[in-house]
């Protein structure tokens, strides 16, 4: 095993800043207060959340923002909390390659509710011919991801938001914004977006923390209940020390960064020295491909072997999603784009963070060609 | 009256000259496996005892798996001499209950001054008396209190059956072929319970197979150590061998060759461990390498007896006994044992053993890799407590 380690696995998690475990630590040692409380100290742990609000509002000109346990609960209250404040029924489209918190919860739509899949192109985005076909006047909501969290493809936010000003106007717009928030600004008024979720630790901050920013205000029904905390919408005593450290996360978020060099230079490196590599997404040059993630197959050697192998190199990285990959055998987004059976087995996922220096990368790729050279002749007979 | 737990042995009594030896090698079972209680472990007139119990659930569950235990019951102790106590005892015990019952009387110290039927009339009149809802039915009674009558009186409803089998250690040692499947923990579990001492074998083919299924088979040995013990347990590093394999051997040939290397690799740490014999989780035909020709080429590599003892059985019938002895759900999760890329699509099902031994001659160096497995397997101590894994950590 190396003694030098290489994270690629960021769309995973990210490591915390030293700014972010700071914050944390001041938070839990000195602002321990309930922040509804109503003395001095108390009323500047509150304080500091409203601090942290602004900045999240102003980093998406959003009109509210509800701090949630992450992304998944943040998906959650948005998908289940407008749908239960909708006064009537009718039908949901999420994409086929929603994370799993988006599609579960588009399964547990109240009564009166039914959700449809949005079919997916092989480059990995929505179908918009599709979702125009889809878009009838009983739509309520649509669900599209920012950058999907295992091809890295950028969806097309703005044609969705278009199709729905044309087609279905006042058709609330869910974007899972996990994978995007910050690494490819977004601006909710802008782009039409209604609801906005994202977690703390792809951004370096720490992990049980997260939200949900809107673009309409007073527009969600609680999924949670009790003390009337962030104006109703979640209860439960603030999680102080997280948002502390989610606050140092968005505002020493690296804003310049040299990923997307990085990602490409990482990728012809790789492609000349193996002919046979496979992306599985959008071409990594592409506009619509993110900065940050890209999925290789190397057949004919198997996700698992590669990852083995990398590991013992001290390379990290990640097979499908890391959300779902010890259970299931292989990921529905690549199925759903019609992913050969070789590539499905092979498939890896790099994922930069914008701390990802140039050594790093050419560490990672040494360990990717000697593991493949030395795992290529080994294949079932 | 103290409560404490009186546990039952099973096959021991059968025993003669050297039923001592059987005993000593329980009781030294079930001390180690009630060591993080901290409690006191007595054997004493055909019995033992385990008395200063708190978390009485929690030692019944452990001692049961010892084998070589036939019952642990949760008994009072009370002074023999005051026989109207032990009557409202044994009525206190009762209280609640409706429905038929007996007493069972075992009057061991025969001076004792009534003997076991009036034991039983008496103390049965004393529960009627107290208890109205409930009739004597001595045939098929659905509650049965039983009073033994020894240095001291023991009265006991609740009697939890134990495993059985023979202590750990009572007949030897033999090296169980640990895989992370379903059968081999189970193949382990039926030679551990006629007390042979299991010292677990595995083969890793890192990068082909990683953290998780190491985990795994820890996991697994750690299940069995609950029944007989701290099991030894030697990772053998298998890469190098099955790349060979891989490179030299027909693909039809390459899972036989895969077999009889471990066997061989095996039965060298057997002769290290000075132990007796191999353990596989073989039934015939149940893959291509378990048909009983596949079997007789595998056996020749081992100069001990290859135990097989679920060569007769059905994998529904395996994955039962896996499920009543603990291992299935490990045994089930995903985790690949052994990876596809060295499972050859049309394996021979009737192997000759000229072509095996073709096929194991083209391997270059082939004594000498094994010889580097054997040296540089890595031997762990797994126990149901991990801080038995202390030990861990020294190579072989």
């Amino acid at each position: 095993m190396s003694d030098y380690t290489v994270y690629l696995d960021n769309a995973a998690t990210t490591k915390p800043a030293q700014a972010v475990i700071d914050a944390v630590a001041i938070s839990l040692r000195d602002g321990f207060y309930n922040p509804s409380a109503i003395y001095k100290p108390a009323v500047a742990a509150a304080k500091e959340i409203e601090n942290c609000r602004m900045l999240i509002m102003d980093s998406l000109q959003a009109e509210q923002v509800v701090f949630t346990s992450g992304g998944t609960e943040a998906n959650n209250l948005g998908i289940l909390g407008r749908l239960s404040n909708s006064r009537q029924g009718g039908r949901v489209l999420y994409s086929l390659l929603e994370h799993p918190s988006v599609k579960s919860a588009c399964q547990v739509v109240p009564e009166g509710f039914e959700a449809i899949g949005i079919p997916i192109d092989p480059s990995g985005r929505v179908d918009l011919h599709a979702l125009d076909d889809l878009l009838t006047p009983d739509i309520r909501m649509v669900c599209v991801m920012q950058v999907n969290n295992e091809t890295g493809a950028l969806q097309p936010l703005d044609e969705v938001a278009q199709a729905i000003k044309e087609k279905a106007p006042g058709v609330w717009l869910h974007v899972d914004g996990v994978q995007g928030y910050l690494r490819h600004p977004i601006r909710l008024k802008d782009a039409g977006i209604d609801s906005y979720a994202f977690s703390g630790h792809k951004i370096h901050g720490p992990k049980g923390v997260g939200a949900l920013a809107l673009g309409r205000k007073n527009s969600l029904k609680p999924c949670l209940f009790g003390g009337g905390q962030e104006s109703g919408l979640r209860s439960g005593t603030e999680n102080t020390p997280g948002i502390a450290g989610l606050m140092a996360a968005v505002r020493d978020f690296p804003r310049e960064h040299v990923m997307r060099r990085l990602k490409i230079h990482l990728y012809e490196r790789l492609k000349t020295a193996i002919p046979a590599l496979i992306v599985n997404g959008p071409d990594p040059q592409s506009a619509y491909a993110c900065d940050h993630i890209i999925n290789l197959s190397f057949p004919p050697v198997r996700a698992e072997t590669m990852l083995h192998s990398l590991e013992a190199k001290g390379v990290y990285v990640s097979h499908g999603s890391a959300c779902s990959s010890r259970k299931s055998r292989h990921s529905d987004t690549l199925k759903a784009m019609g992913v050969s059976q070789a590539a499905l087995e092979g498939a890896i996922r790099f994922s930069l963070s914008p701390l990802t220096t140039a050594d790093e990368i050419e560490v990672a790729v040494r360990a990717t060609l000697e593991s493949f050279e030395a795992l290529k002749a080994f294949t079932r007979r | 009256m103290t409560e404490l737990l009186l546990v039952k042995y099973a096959e021991i009594h059968l025993k003669g000259l050297n039923r001592p030896y059987f005993q000593k090698l329980l009781l030294k079972r079930i001390k180690e496996t009630v060591r993080p209680f901290a409690l006191n472990v007595e054997f004493f007139d055909s019995r033992i005892f385990i008395r200063g119990v708190q978390d009485i659930e929690a030692v019944i569950e452990r001692v049961r798996k010892v084998f070589g235990v036939h019952a642990v019951c949760a008994a009072v102790e009370m002074n023999k001499a005051d026989f109207g106590a032990i009557c409202t005892a044994a009525a206190g015990m009762m209280t609640g209950l409706a429905g038929t019952f007996k007493v069972r009387a075992r009057r061991a110290d025969k001076r004792y001054f009534i003997d076991s039927p009036e034991i039983n009339t008496r103390i049965g009149a004393v529960i009627l008396e107290k208890n109205p809802a409930l009739v004597v039915d001595v045939h098929q009674p659905e509650h049965v209190i039983n009073v033994e009558i020894r240095d001291q009186a023991l009265l006991y409803t609740r009697e939890v059956p134990g495993v059985g089998g023979l202590p750990s250690g009572s007949s030897g040692k033999a090296m169980l072929m640990l895989s992370g499947g379903i059968d081999s923990p189970v193949a382990g579990y039926m030679i551990a319970k006629r007390g042979v001492v299991l010292n677990a074998v595995h083969f890793f083919s890192f990068p082909y197979t990683g953290e998780l299924a190491r985990e795994k088979v820890l996991s697994l040995a750690r299940a069995l150590s609950e029944y007989c013990g701290v099991i030894k347990t030697y990772i053998v590093s298998f890469t190098k061998l099955q790349e060979a394999i891989h490179v030299h051997c027909p693909p039809e040939y390459s899972t036989l060759v895969m077999r009889r290397l471990m066997v061989r690799i095996t039965d060298f740490l057997a002769e290290r461990e000075k132990a007796t014999a191999l353990i596989t989780g073989e039934s015939i035909g149940q893959v291509a390498s378990q048909t009983m020709e596949a079997l007789a080429v595998t056996d020749r590599m081992a100069s001990r007896p290859v135990f097989r003892p679920l060569i007769g059985f059905d994998k529904i019938e395996i994955i039962r006994l896996a499920e009543k002895i603990g291992t299935y759900e490990t045994s089930s999760l995903p985790y690949e044992d052994c990876c596809t890329v060295f499972t050859p699509r049309h394996p021979v099902t009737r192997p000759k053993l000229s072509k095996v031994l073709e096929a194991e001659a083209a391997i270059p160096e082939l004594d000498a890799m094994v010889a580097v497995a054997v040296e540089t397997a890595e031997l762990l101590y797994i126990g149901p407590d991990k801080e038995e894994d202390a030990l861990s950590g020294e190579t072989a």
